[in-house]
């Protein structure tokens, strides 16, 4: 049974992808495109040189790291919109930390750093839950304005108080030393020594979730919070501990792509990388291996967009487009089934009745 | 500190202004959620809303097919969210944040492959054509002009009051979402008062966007809405669903916002654009310690 519902949702998720897709090509159709020259564009985009394939792999694993951060969060019962905010905290915390050591052993300043990343992520994670926990607030809406809050206040920070002092920088903080900076593993594309850390912290998150009793129980809070209690469970520390954990990798994240790309904290160092992530997860109903496989699929997508949008003009919007229509397909997916199954039920119950059930 | 410049008429009209934003799209998530669905993805139906809106208008240079061009967006965007949550069943929330990531990735596509328009719309021929506004005379030196959604917006708070407290379609709307099986054996569908309710939910929330890019500015830009939506949410939940408190929450914020603005000059224009945000975040825990202590008190006594 278990497994012929696995088939069942592998099936959904295929027919679902490529309905989504077949939109995607209407909607190029629509607007004065080729859907083919559009999807050979995003094809030959991602995979074309060397280059776009260290970028395709990079934000695969950025897709990784924001995609189980939603996931882990959901486990425990709680949807945290908010990563992003909580990638930008981290991503301040750590810049502004390795500014202020500059000088000093990398092998010092970094793992600081990190932990600056972590402790600003998940505190800043913390705060939704608990509301959400002892006051019952809705954690959609805390997070998704405290996005806004978070995002305002770090461009507040790198545009005044800790703006660099530096000549012909129109924004940010003070920029990090060479040593403390990611080296990028395929010259010229985003692949830095990050994924490394990334590939780690996927596996141990990976780990926790689905082959721990911590990761079990959970998944049980997750599921049906009013049975966890009855089971014993403090189902208000299991919902925590995800949104810490969520919000560490999230604040890492901010610190992975300012380390790596930036030289410093930029206010725009992002363009909305924990959505992205969100929605992998979502498709993926919270389950983090098949997050992490789908991220690699997402990941193709997103670099490929690029290269779609300069080469044909197809605005890389569309990968969104693609995507969100993906995620209503599988919400209604368990709705459409039943459906169809009614509907097969009820013809087969006329064909007996019509036939006087000879064969039933 | 200048008090006088944030209690001023300037800051009277920001707060209406602003407020006029939040309540038509509240006026619409409090329907859906009497119904027994919590509407996230208002936000969403707001951006396409203001999108649809600001094309009506410039396609056909009229502020009346700028609405038409809305409102049918509204009951597209409507429909959907029913179809996918009533009929199929599927996660409210889910349904809510995918609608509002498929709505500023849908308005910013269409903007895009419009020739030579990016971040906002700019056209070079043609113009847009804004909502009329009543001039209500010269009142402290500053001319009080008023767009007319904002008394549309302040007679649809009292139509929906009336609508649900007062006329039986109100109360089986209620009904629908608290005992649906109550209204079932009354021979009453709840499917149908929920779709009901999610339909004007998407032309209340189109008319809040219309508001937004043909009113309080005469532009579309991209991912417009900010977020307006999920404080509107936030409004239904801070005034229990009910019209006229509401309405006084979405004022509450409004006034949050305009004193932000008018703060301006002493403070960093980006960290004031963060109170509204914050503000919401407190009123919910303000209203959630009341409710906690109310509950504590109860269970004692």
């Amino acid at each position: 049974m278990k497994r012929r519902e696995r088939m069942e949702y592998l099936l959904s998720l295929l027919v679902s992808v490529l309905l989504a897709f077949l939109l995607g090509g209407i909607i190029m159709a629509a607007t004065g495109h080729s859907p083919l020259d559009g999807y050979g564009a995003l094809f030959t985009g991602a995979f074309g040189n060397q280059r776009a394939i260290g970028n395709t792999l990079y934000k695969s694993f950025q897709l990784c790291m924001t995609g189980l951060a939603t996931a882990v969060a959901s486990q425990g019962g709680i949807f945290n919109v908010g990563g992003e905010g909580q990638m930008y905290l981290g991503a301040l915390a750590s810049c502004w930390l390795g500014a202020v050591l500059s000088g000093h052993s990398p092998f010092l300043v970094i793992p600081l750093c990190l932990l600056a990343a972590i402790i600003a992520g998940a505190l800043y994670a913390l705060i939704p839950a608990l509301l959400k926990i002892k006051l019952h607030i809705s954690e959609v809406i805390t997070t998704i304005l405290m996005n806004s809050i978070a995002i305002y206040f770090c461009t507040y920070m790198a545009n005044g108080p800790l703006k660099t002092s530096e000549k012909g920088v129109s924004q940010g903080t003070a920029s990090l030393d060479k040593v403390f900076q990611f080296s990028k593993l395929i010259k010229g594309s985003n692949l830095t020594e990050s994924v490394f850390l990334i590939a780690i912290i996927s596996v141990l998150v990976w780990y926790l979730m689905s082959r721990t009793t911590t990761g079990y129980r959970m998944k049980l809070t997750g599921q049906n919070q009013r049975f966890a209690v009855f089971a014993g469970l403090n189902a208000s520390t299991l919902g925590i501990l995800g949104m810490l954990i969520s919000g560490a990798m999230c604040g890492m994240l901010g610190m992975f792509e300012c380390f790596g790309l930036q030289t410093r904290f930029k206010p725009d160092f992002s363009n909305e990388f924990y959505f992205d992530g969100m929605l992998v997860a979502m498709i993926m109903r919270y389950r983090p291996l098949g997050t992490i496989l789908m991220s690699f699929f997402f990941g193709i997508l997103k670099i490929g967009a690029i290269t779609m949008q300069s080469k044909t003009g197809i605005s890389s919007e569309l990968i969104l487009i693609v995507q969100s229509i993906i995620i209503f397909f599988m919400a209604a997916e368990e709705g459409i089934l039943q459906n169809l199954r009614r509907r097969r039920a009820a013809r087969m119950a006329q064909t007996v009745i019509t036939k006087g059930g000879g064969e039933g | 500190m200048n008090w006088s410049t944030i209690f001023s008429m300037g800051t009277l009209m920001n707060t209406i202004n602003t407020s006029t934003i939040v309540i038509l799209a509240a006026l619409g998530c409090l329907m859906t959620d009497q119904a027994g669905m919590m509407n996230i993805g208002i936000d969403g139906m707001m951006t396409v809303g203001a999108f649809a809106a600001v094309m009506g208008s410039w396609l056909c240079d009229s502020w009346v097919m700028g609405l038409v061009f809305a409102l049918a967006s509204g009951l597209l965007f409507g429909l959907f969210y029913g179809v996918f949550v009533i009929r199929f069943r599927s996660d409210e929330f889910i349904i809510g944040v995918a609608l509002n990531i498929f709505a500023v990735a849908l308005t910013t596509f269409i903007l895009r492959s419009i020739p030579g328009q990016t971040g906002s719309f700019h056209p070079q021929t043609g113009r847009v054509v804004k909502l009329p506004s009543l001039h209500l005379g010269v009142l402290g030196g500053t001319n009080i002009n008023v767009s007319i959604m904002i008394p549309i917006a302040w007679a649809l708070v009292i139509i929906a009051w009336i609508f649900l407290y007062k006329t039986p379609e109100g109360f089986w709307l209620h009904a629908s979402g608290e005992h649906p099986e109550s209204l079932r054996s009354m021979g009453r569908s709840p499917e149908k008062m929920k779709y009901i309710a999610s339909v004007i939910c998407g032309l209340m929330c189109s008319l809040s966007g219309a508001y937004l890019s043909l009113g309080y500015l005469s532009t579309f830009t991209e991912n417009m809405s900010a977020s307006r939506g999920y404080v509107a949410v936030a409004c239904v939940i801070f005034g229990r669903s009910n019209p006229p408190l509401v309405f006084l929450a979405t004022l509450l914020f409004g006034f949050i916002d305009a004193a932000g603005q008018r703060m301006q000059g002493i403070v960093d224009p980006t960290l004031t654009a963060t109170f509204p945000y914050i503000g919401t975040i407190l009123m919910m825990v303000l209203l959630a310690l009341r409710q906690a202590g109310r509950r504590r008190r109860a269970a004692r006594a």
